[in-house]
């Protein structure tokens, strides 16, 4: 594989989204960038700006507020980079599915701008700090 | 001030009300129409001194009641008896819903009558900003997603 | 000709460019595990740095919309030059010491000012608002450590003007040679020194322009891809530069002539990044006024003081004031 490719794999960068989430995901993880389960032996460092990311750590269901603002967010991510749904309603809309103000789930929003967008799923209402370590770990070991 | 006085204080507005009623020990309800609602909300804040807590709307009908109008409900609570006061004002117009704001004196309620305007469509008058909050910029003027009528 | 050839090789091999370069990933490395183990916890595999920078250099380059291109692009290409001439400039005065000028010491000083103005001046090319707060926290703080910083230099220049031969006061190579720490201007001196060097480094409790946080990266909050990368590799460079120059300033130098000597110089250098990282893993980060009053108040009194004992000292001829 190409050498970006490896590199990638090798320190992926997240950015945290939360559009419009119940906030459960969010504290799962930002519990999961605490010392306790040191995601930085696999290059893993929170970065507070998307133009520096590799990975989006998506969270909630994409309210009509949210979406173009989160489509903004992943054009100003450099290529290549991965997109994580996290949780249920990122997923595949959750409890939302009627929702009246939902613009759908986060692959649907994405595909709109860019439909070779690489995207990798962690389902769990919340997930468990393991389960989205394994879900990038998985993801990063696919590409 | 202690319950018994809380009570007897309310009674000075009772030509205002329709009912009053004590659900439980710290629980009272009272009820009222549309045009009373800036006086009896003004009185419960700035003359008893009661805590605003917040302010819902809903889209009401059978079985609470026999027929179907809005209802606006304003959340008081008072500090040293711990009762909560519930003052539900109902709105009878169905087409053109409209009832006075309470942000002139009580300027928390802003953001709250914002909201429920631009979800269940009543209007505030003599509200200072009744721009649109929650919904994108993008919806539909004119549908108001909690009412009864509008299903997805 | 090959003189010309020569110093080529210097400047982008040995000891220039591609030497600081690994040997300041690799003490990135170094500070990376330090704070995983201070914290209890397993840190980053040894390559992590190296590949951090590989990896940028793979990404595209985005340019926001507002930017004004050219100062964008070349502000982190200045600062890398600068940093790399520094460090050609102070791996050859430890390694030969005969072949430098007099006045070295200025030149370094302005060189090492050099990265800060070029964050200054790409960070305010972004044209975004984020950035623009951080490009000011970065120019308070600039104004606030450089004084105190050139302050502590000028102890030393007091403390060994007597000592050294005439003419070569200003000379690096020739104070490279004594150690001032040892007395108790030097000592004061040395330690408002290092907490310079902490706010040029960018670390915490100094790290008021990159706050992660609260800025969203601040300053380099626009820079993506090749750009970040050079950042990044600047600042490895100056992890290996600026505790190379206190050692020299204070700590009495590099002994390249035998092992004992060499193997001192490392311990030295290791010292002063293992404060560094210490003084970073446990402060929490500073708001920029607080820096400034501790800048301008606490070390400027602290200089003064040991201003005034350095020249008693001199003037009488007591070697440990």
């Amino acid at each position: 594989m190409s050498w970006k490719i490896w590199s990638l794999k090798k320190s992926p960068w997240v950015f945290h989204v939360n559009t419009g989430a119940c906030n459960n995901c969010d504290i799962e993880i930002v519990g999961l960038l605490t010392p306790k389960f040191d995601v930085e032996r696999f290059g893993i460092k929170l970065v507070g700006s998307p133009r520096h990311a590799d990975a989006l750590l998506v969270t909630g269901v994409v309210t009509a507020q949210a979406a173009p603002r989160l489509r903004e967010i992943y054009r100003q991510t450099p290529k290549p980079c991965v997109v994580f749904a996290i949780g249920a309603c990122a997923c595949e809309k959750g409890v939302f599915t009627n929702g009246y103000h939902v613009a759908g789930p986060v692959d649907k929003v994405i595909k709109e701008i860019d439909p070779d967008a690489i995207i990798a799923y962690v389902p769990g209402c919340p997930p468990k700090p393991e389960a989205i370590i394994s879900g990038v770990v998985k993801a990063l070991s696919a590409l | 001030m202690k319950l018994q006085e809380l009570l007897n204080r309310l009674s000075e507005i009772k030509d205002k009300l329709t009912k009053i009623e004590q659900a439980s020990e710290k629980r009272i309800y009272l009820y009222c129409e549309a045009e009373n609602s800036y006086a009896v909300n003004k009185f419960l804040f700035e003359d008893l001194g009661l805590r605003f807590v917040i302010e819902t709307g809903i889209d009401s009908g059978p079985p609470f009641n026999p027929i179907d109008c809005f209802e606006i409900i304003y959340h008081y609570s008072d500090d040293e008896s711990g009762c909560v006061v519930n003052l539900k004002v109902f709105i009878r117009d169905r087409e053109k819903p409209a009832i006075e704001s309470i942000t002139p004196f009580l300027p928390a309620a802003e953001w709250k009558e914002r909201e429920i305007h631009d979800i269940l469509g009543i209007d505030f008058k003599n509200h200072p900003n009744l721009k649109r909050l929650i919904l994108s910029d993008d919806w539909p003027e004119g549908v108001y997603p909690l009412r009864k009528e509008v299903k997805k | 000709m090959t003189e010309a050839l020569q110093n080529l090789f210097w400047v982008v091999v040995f000891p220039g460019f591609l030497f600081t370069c690994f040997a300041g990933l690799l003490v990135c490395w170094v500070v990376r595990k330090v704070s995983a183990l201070v914290q209890w916890r397993v840190g980053p595999p040894l390559y992590q740095p190296f590949v951090d920078v590989v990896k940028l250099m793979g990404k595209e380059i985005l340019i926001p919309a507002e930017a004004q291109r050219t100062v964008f692009m070349m502000a982190p290409i200045v600062s890398l030059a600068a940093v790399g001439l520094l460090a050609t400039m102070l791996w050859r005065i430890t390694i030969a010491p005969k072949a430098l000028f007099v006045g070295d010491i200025v030149v370094a000083i302005y060189l090492m000012i050099l990265p800060s103005l070029g964050l200054i001046l790409g960070s305010s090319a972004s044209g975004s608002p984020h950035a623009s707060v951080g490009t000011g926290r970065e120019m308070k703080l600039v104004i606030s450590y450089e004084l105190p910083l050139v302050l502590a230099f000028v102890v030393v220049v007091i403390k060994t003007a007597g000592l050294v031969g005439p003419g070569q006061q200003l000379s690096l190579a020739a104070i490279a040679q004594y150690k001032p720490v040892l007395s108790i201007s030097g000592m004061l001196a040395f330690l408002v020194a290092l907490l310079c060097i902490q706010a040029k480094l960018g670390f915490v409790p100094f790290d008021i322009a990159e706050a992660e946080t609260e800025l969203a990266s601040g300053v380099l909050m626009e820079y993506s891809g090749a750009l970040l990368g050079i950042w990044k590799l600047t600042q490895a460079m100056m992890l290996v530069v600026l505790p190379l120059f206190l050692v020299m300033v204070f700590l009495g130098g590099f002994g390249v002539s035998q092992w004992s000597g060499l193997l001192a110089g490392v311990g030295k250098y290791l010292l002063i990044v293992v404060i560094l990282i210490l003084i970073k893993n446990t402060n929490p980060r500073m708001r920029i006024d607080q820096a400034m009053k501790f800048f301008w108040v606490y070390c400027g009194i602290t200089l003064a003081v040991a201003v005034v004992l350095a020249m008693i000292g001199n003037n009488y001829g007591i070697g440990w004031l």
